[in-house]
């Protein structure tokens, strides 16, 4: 297993466009750990309760604030770091959550074929044709504000589709493999094929399917934050342009403008790259093309 | 023949999941916490009024009949009464709709024309430089957030520059003047719409392109571009000819796969720019509780993309004869 990781990672690590993608992860990672610092120093740096007491408006780059105030005198650079670490926490356990269920849901459709294939795959295809972030706003019109954890529930619940489709393809070329032919003589029971046996052979794939879910989640919940539908105790970078927007700063703040987009897309960028550079790792087509040059 | 009974196939089960989504919805709405009278009826209406809608939705019944006079209204096109323009929903909507196709199918079709286009020409370049800053550009297009990129655009050209009208899709004083002829609308909405359309047309650009660079690179494998150019064909023809209308079909399936989540993204340009379409309508009724308006959008919305889900695989069957259903 840590031969494997190993071989994977002098693979990784030849690849320019993987490279970028991980350095740009490693800076928002800082960023993250480093939002819990302001607010220690001083009240006034808190990202959403924070005041200046000197300050009622959007206030331009100044020492006392790096990248200036919002309409009511909060920092943004310690909005910006806590928007940091909660992008990451959406992001990483929406996808977390969606491959479980994606690997799971994929690995019983391929295995067990027939009936529960169908009606497994036919629910997919239901939920793979909704627009998620149309959806998890019609629920939030109906149930009321949502709060963080319940939006991250509803994105992996409408983004597992895509995960269990191709874990459905890799678990049936899998069953009529040799060893799983042996572990059903010796005995072993379908649970145990399916979670000792088969999981391992899939699990990587999963794994690359994670970074792109977290691209995703990451994105529908700035979004939802975005037009307003966010959860209003959390300071998002979504929710930082929704406070730029609708308070008509647009025109007049680009220090308020730029930073929390930038942050989104780069940081969505990072993930997408990662994604790409192990898809060259866990394929060894892509790789020889590589090899090749 | 084959082709005929595949659309069939695919009619029925687009009918069997439209009829669960509209279920699903349905019980939504009536399961949700609240009283479903008062999220279906607006709370301003006098009783009579009132009275009137109730019998009308057949929330004075069973659940069960409920559902009959739900599906009955929607088969006849009544949504009921938006709250907040007091006028039936389904006229609103038909009347938002063409803005959103006009919008919507012209952003497509151009990013995967210049996608194809420049796919072919990234992977024909590959390992080089023009490849990787090809590919490296369409990455952040692929990955910039969109609303943030609407409000930039906005920023940028409509209120630095000032080439651009800043939202909207027509301006009032030449529709309103009765002497403006049909290439003055015309012009005006082309001038309204080249924000928005620049927007989405950079966020699909970017995954077309990497997707047609990709497929391409598979399609240059194949044994039969191996013979194409043993018989000595010109590069340019085997490029152009041979490799890139089968390395393009991926592109078609991709469109069909990825229109849930570009209508999304519709909905969010649509909210930046007030484009008058459907996903803005929803959004807005979200926003104001307005539930009848809401329902309607959202099943609207589903209907397209069941719709388009179909054309694209009429489309990839039309195109590619090799496929047999």
């Amino acid at each position: 297993m840590v031969e494997r990781l190993l071989e994977g990672w002098s693979i990784y690590k030849e690849n320019l466009i993987g490279k970028i993608g991980l350095t740009l992860l490693v800076i928002f990672a800082l960023m993250a750990l480093c939002s819990f610092f302001p607010p220690m120093i001083d009240p006034m740096y808190h990202p959403m309760t924070g005041v200046d007491p000197q300050i009622s408006h959007a206030t331009s780059p100044s020492w006392r604030h790096w990248l200036g105030t919002d309409f009511i005198g909060r920092d943004i650079l310690c909005q910006l770091l806590a928007g940091a670490r909660i992008a990451f926490m959406v992001g990483i356990s929406a996808a977390f959550m969606s491959i479980l269920l994606g690997t799971v849901i994929g690995m019983i459709a391929g295995y067990s074929g027939k009936v529960v294939d169908t009606i497994l795959m036919r629910l997919a295809d239901m939920i793979m044709v909704m627009p998620t972030l149309l959806v998890v706003l019609i629920l939030s019109s109906l149930f009321g504000q949502l709060n963080i954890w319940t939006i991250v529930l509803l994105i992996a619940l409408f983004r597992w589709p895509g995960v269990s489709r191709v874990i459905r393809a890799q678990t049936l070329s899998l069953k009529e493999r040799p060893f799983i032919e042996a572990a059903k003589v010796a005995g072993a029971s379908h649970f145990r094929i399916i979670f000792r046996h088969i999981m391992p052979n899939v699990l990587p794939l999963s794994l690359l399917y994670m970074t792109f879910r977290v691209t995703s989640a990451i994105i529908i919940e700035a979004a939802l934050a975005f037009l307003g539908f966010g959860d209003p105790s959390t300071v998002s970078w979504g929710m930082m342009l929704q406070w730029v927007w609708k308070t008509g700063h647009m025109f007049q703040a680009p220090y308020w403008l730029l930073p929390p987009g930038i942050c989104i897309s780069l940081l969505t960028l990072a993930f997408y790259m990662m994604g790409r550079a192990m898809e060259e790792v866990l394929d060894p087509r892509l790789r020889k093309e590589v090899a090749q040059e | 023949m084959e082709i005929r009974r595949f659309i069939l196939k695919r009619l029925i089960e687009i009918f069997v999941i439209f009829f669960v989504i509209l279920t699903v919805l349905f019980l939504l709405f009536r399961l949700a916490p609240g009283d479903p009278v008062t999220r279906m009826v607006d709370p301003t209406l006098t009783p009579e009024d009132a009275a009137h809608l109730i019998a009308q939705l057949g929330l004075d019944q069973p659940i069960w009949l409920q559902y009959i006079y739900y599906l009955k209204n929607f088969f006849t096109g009544n949504f009921g009464i938006s709250f907040h323009y007091g006028v039936a929903v389904f006229s609103i909507i038909l009347n938002r709709l063409p803005n959103t196709i006009l919008l919507f199918s012209t952003s497509i079709l151009l990013s995967a024309f210049a996608g194809v286009f420049w796919g072919k020409i990234a992977s024909w370049h590959k390992g080089k430089k023009t490849d990787t800053w090809m590919t490296l550009g369409a990455l952040i297009c692929h990955t910039l957030f969109l609303p943030w990129l609407a409000l930039i655009m906005i920023w940028i050209f409509g209120f630095n520059i000032g080439w651009f009208p800043l939202n909207g899709m027509i301006s009032p004083e030449i529709w309103m003047d009765s002497s403006s002829g049909f290439w003055l609308k015309f012009l005006d909405v082309a001038h309204h719409m080249v924000l928005p359309l620049a927007t989405l047309f950079l966020i699909h650009f970017g995954s077309y392109l990497l997707l047609m660079r990709s497929s391409m690179l598979d399609t240059l494998k194949e044994d039969y571009i191996l013979t194409a150019r043993a018989k000595g064909l010109a590069e340019k023809v085997i490029r152009n000819q041979h490799a890139a209308p089968n390395a393009a079909l991926p592109v078609v399936t991709s469109v069909g796969i990825s229109l849930a989540f570009s209508l999304s993204g519709g909905a969010l340009t649509e909210t930046v720019f007030s484009w008058p379409g459907i996903g803005r309508e929803l959004v807005f009724a979200v926003s104001n509780s307005d539930y009848p308006l809401a329902q309607a959008s959202f099943l609207l919305i589903a209907t397209v993309v069941l719709i388009s889900n179909l054309v694209v695989d009429v489309l990839y069957a039309y195109l590619d004869p090799r496929i047999k259903y």
